[in-house]
């Protein structure tokens, strides 16, 4: 149950051209140095937001990314299903197949809820949101 | 993101044993045939469930596993951390992993979903998956 790099880099990517909030084209060599992320990564990663309509590459001397749209408008559910696929914690069932009934209860009982959950909580989030956001203590709650 | 065949595998079978009579013994052997895991294979995943207390076996010609503690006692989370260790979306939700914890804006959404993800599990019970089965299939599933 994890987030691969790519979904983890990309989510830091637009936090950090959100981060430098004015109209000024960001390069992707100054985001890997302050997000320590290699250039090679980035480039690849960048590809995938440009062409989901996340940023927007302008080319030129003082060229480099920027955000294509405000930022409030990037919901952080959108980006990571663009990045990791989908974000389910099983597969669907195939189509023309059918499941064990065991199979069948745990996937109504355990796995639906679960993926309603995870959609709820990275659809409620904006990168505007996350911007400025901190560590609120709330992970470490869970260990005491 | 996906639950690995380590927890799906372990809820069925676990999900099994709770559908028997709880004074039936049930062997990997039986439970492979029924669920198409192999019998390997859940007697790897037995060695943590029974350490958790989950399940307890006894051995000989008529041994195999019960329930350790009542299925409304067993939470779905537990059962899925014990065989997949922290269910975290990444590392760093783990205190101390990262130096940059403290400012880092993209944790705030991992330790969001990471707390989300535990809390949701948590609230389901065994005998939640048993009571839901039972309404729906009994009596004309019979083991």
């Amino acid at each position: 149950m994890k987030i691969s790099t790519r979904g983890r880099y990309g989510i830091r990517l637009l936090i950090d051209l959100a981060e430098q909030n004015d109209s000024n084209c960001v390069t992707l060599s100054s985001i890997a140095e302050r997000q320590n992320i290699s250039v090679r990564y980035l480039e690849q990663v960048a590809i995938i937001l440009r062409r989901a309509g996340f940023i927007r590459s302008v080319k030129g001397a003082s060229g480099g990314y920027t955000l294509a749209r405000d930022s409030s408008d990037i919901i952080v559910g959108d980006v990571l299903r663009v990045l990791e696929g989908d974000m389910l914690i099983v597969d669907p069932p195939i189509k023309g197949t059918t499941e064990t009934l065991l199979t069948s209860c745990i996937r109504r009982v355990v796995f639906e809820p679960l993926n309603r959950r995870i959609a709820e909580i990275i659809d409620s989030e904006n990168l505007a949101a996350l911007v400025g956001t901190q560590d609120t203590e709330e992970a470490y709650m869970y260990f005491i | 993101m996906r639950i690995s065949t380590k927890g799906r595998y372990s809820l069925e079978a676990m999900l099994y044993i709770a559908l028997l009579p709880g004074d039936i013994y049930s062997s990997t052997r039986e439970i492979a045939e029924k669920t198409g895991i192999s019998e390997g294979y859940l007697e790897q995943l037995f060695i943590p469930l029974r350490r958790a207390g989950f399940l307890c076996g006894i051995r000989g010609p008529q041994g195999g596993y019960l329930l350790g503690k009542p299925a409304k006692e067993i939470k779905v989370g537990s059962i899925v951390r014990s065989v997949e260790g922290p269910l975290q979306p990444t590392p760093c939700v783990q205190p101390n992993i990262c130096p940059k914890q403290e400012f880092c804006t993209s944790r705030f959404t991992w330790s969001r979903l990471y707390i989300g993800i535990n809390e949701c599990l948590d609230t389901i019970s065994l005998q939640n998956l048993v009571d839901d089965f039972r309404s729906r299939h009994e009596p004309e599933y019979s083991i």
